[in-house]
């Protein structure tokens, strides 16, 4: 019709230019194009932290469960780098201020704080700076802007790791379910003693059955919580499994079943129970507890089954604790197996990014312990020494060191009594190394046995200073190609999650 | 050209440049909070607890307001940690109440232990209380005590000395790294 037919074929002609228009401004979304597995709009973060898991941690475990040749889930992702781990002193400034005063060894509770608040603090402090002052967590600022969040850890869910994401305290220790001034207090930082109103001195535990900060929250530390936070989690609309009243751990089962926007679930009074342990015992209560790959693929089922505010996504943190707590006891054993679960939660948190194409994983540790080593086969280490190793240099005396030491790097037979897992394992004074077959050994060798490819030994059972690897898969995953420090994983989850201005 | 045949396709060019405007728009300026400075990243912390009632005093254990044990005796009250230590070697000597926690699972550092005593007349009544804290100060070197046991001696308030008979213990903090 002679009215119509103008109308239409204006119509569709502005609506062509208009589609011209936006196409030379270019898509919606990032003007870059971004690495594998991206859409383009980072939607959620996954934090996968190895406690204690330094560089050889991740060699070893690599070797013991997939040979030489082989590659653990983490390796595989496309970024990697190195993060610096140093603590600054209690009443220090930030690096560039006057009164910076660095530390460098850090605990697992500082170096929570450098990535969950950007800023360096002392040795025990969560959720403050050097100087007490209450810093905001990535967690909490993601819950603000309407994220949904999650926290998972093997170890009490008041521990370091996971509480630096949840909660403010002076001192790590003041973990509940009581305040005490000793565990609380920390008047060297704030002068005089804190009324006991303040965050800084409440208990780790009352704040996180209250502060709502983590929607979903699985771990250990039953035996932290009372009757009084069991019923301000329900009051917030948790639905909690076991009973912190009863303190009645919750189990696998109870896991699995788990539904709802906020869950929690504690499986253990303390710590969870190492994986070897349930491995060996499988009809022990403890084989009943979930693992941390159990734990992170529940969590993620819960945490994507329903978007956030503003079409935002999921930030959640995965801790891998007790490969720090078996390094500090020095059990090779025991830390390979943990190794090896937390590696399986990276494989879980990778596979759904490759499946939803919109999420940043990230994969790091707090700090290395115990200095972990793999040594030459058929050698020894210094522990095992009657002297240390020799320091001339015959062919050029100038290279000698001082103290001279002419002689030397033998064995000690009291202090090397035989292959800790093998021959010596009765000597609880022992400090000859622990060996492992490998995928490459033959099938009859066994661990324990000098014939084992893999030898492992420690150097003490406190941190170390090392840096630690990052790995890194999604959209703002290249930022970790490199190295940073630990304070820069704080800027950049919060700018993948775009809670910083 | 008739009036509507102007107006028509200049109202349809206007939207269409809105909606072009939009999109632009759109992609330019990122979602999340308006401004996450200092204002609102503070207020994203979590300092205030409505019905969290601030602590009014040091732990308290309920086994200890029980009657207390028999002239010269010392013995455990329950508390939220007795499976993860055991006290070893516990004696009242009349002027105090000694003894030793010996953790029972594996520890790299304690980092804060209290032990609670309550201290009884002949009538088993509890007279007071007293108690014996350990802290690891991160200034403190980690060649300090071991970690798997730490001896404790408690003694009777001076105002109860005269008639304190018998002692019990517990511990209401323990917290291992």
């Amino acid at each position: 019709m002679r009215r119509t037919l103008p109308l239409l074929g204006s119509a569709g002609a502005l609506m062509a230019a208009a589609v011209a228009v936006t196409a030379l401004v270019g898509p919606a979304g990032p003007a870059t194009a971004a690495p594998d597995g991206n859409n383009g709009r980072t939607k959620n973060v996954i934090y996968l932290l190895g406690d204690g898991m330094g560089r050889t941690h991740i060699s070893a475990a690599r070797e013991r469960f997939y040979g030489a040749e082989g590659k653990l889930a983490m390796e595989t992702l496309p970024a990697q780098g190195y993060v610096s781990t140093y603590a600054v002193e209690k009443k220090s400034g930030q690096p560039g201020e006057p009164d910076f005063k660095p530390n460098l060894v850090t605990d697992s509770a500082s170096a929570a704080t450098a990535w969950a608040s950007g800023v360096k603090t002392y040795n025990a402090a969560l959720g403050v700076d050097a100087k007490g002052a209450v810093v905001p967590t990535a967690m909490e600022l993601a819950k603000q802007a309407g994220y949904r969040t999650g926290n998972v850890s093997t170890s009490e869910i008041t521990d370091a790791t996971p509480a630096g994401q949840m909660s403010h305290v002076l001192a790590r220790g003041c973990q509940g379910p009581v305040y005490s001034a000793s565990a609380c207090q920390d008047t060297a930082v704030t002068g005089d003693a804190l009324p006991t109103s303040d965050v800084r001195v409440t208990p780790v535990a009352d704040q996180i059955a209250r502060n709502g900060t983590a929607d979903v929250i699985f771990g250990g530390g039953l035996g932290r919580f009372d009757a009084a936070d069991e019923t301000a989690l329900k009051e917030q609309g948790y639905s909690v499994l076991g009973s912190a009243a009863s303190q009645i751990p919750a189990t696998r089962t109870d896991l699995n079943a788990a539904s709802g926007d906020k869950v929690f679930g504690l499986f253990n009074k303390g710590n969870l129970t190492v994986e070897k342990t349930k491995q060996d015992n499988p009809a022990a209560p403890q084989a009943q507890e979930p693992s941390l790959p159990d734990m992170t693929k529940k969590a993620i089922e819960l945490l994507n089954s329903k978007k956030g505010a503003n079409g935002n996504g999921f930030y959640l943190q995965v801790e891998g604790a007790l490969i720090d707590k078996r390094s500090h006891a020095n059990d090779a054993a025991q830390s390979l197996e943990e190794i090896k679960a937390f590696d399986d939660a990276v494989a879980a948190a990778l596979d759904f990014a490759k499946k939803d194409g919109n999420t940043l994983v990230i994969v790091t540790a707090d700090h290395e312990t115990a200095g972990f080593n793999i040594i030459e086969k058929g050698s020894f280490t210094n522990p095992e020494a009657a002297a240390p190793p020799v320091n001339v240099d015959s062919g050029n005396t100038a290279n000698n060191s001082t103290p001279s030491r002419a002689g030397g790097n033998t064995k000690d037979p009291a202090r090397s009594s035989g292959i800790l897992n093998g021959a010596g394992a009765a000597d609880p004074r022992n400090f000859a190394p622990a060996t492992f077959r490998t995928p490459n050994d033959p099938a009859e060798v066994k661990d324990g046995s000098k014939e084992a490819s893999l030898w492992l030994t420690y150097l003490s059972g406190n941190h170390t200073g090392a840096d630690v690897p990052v790995y890194a898969y999604g959209s703002g995953s290249e930022k970790l190609q490199g190295s940073v420090d630990n304070t820069d994983l704080f800027d950049i989850v919060g700018n993948a999650l775009r809670v910083l201005r | 050209m008739h009036r509507r045949q102007i107006i028509v396709p200049a109202v349809l060019l206007i939207a269409a440049l809105a909606l072009t405007g939009f999109l632009v728009t759109a992609a330019q300026q990122p979602p999340g909070p308006a401004d996450a400075g200092d204002g609102p990243a503070a207020a994203a912390a979590r300092t205030s607890f409505p019905g969290l009632p601030a602590a009014a005093s040091e732990p308290d254990l309920p086994g200890l307001h029980a009657p207390g044990p028999g002239k010269g005796k010392a013995l455990q009250v329950p508390g939220p940690f007795d499976d993860r230590f055991v006290l070893e070697g516990l004696v009242f000597d009349g002027s105090a109440v000694s003894g030793t926690v010996r953790a029972t699972g594996a520890t790299s550092e304690l980092l804060d232990l209290q032990v609670l005593a309550g201290f009884y007349d002949d009538k088993g009544s509890l007279l007071g209380t007293a108690r014996f804290d350990h802290h690891l100060g991160t200034e403190e070197p980690h060649a300090d005590a071991p970690a798997e046991h730490t001896e404790f001696t408690i003694s009777v308030p001076d105002q109860y000395q005269d008639a304190a008979v018998s002692a019990a213990v517990g511990v209401p903090v323990f917290v291992t790294e």
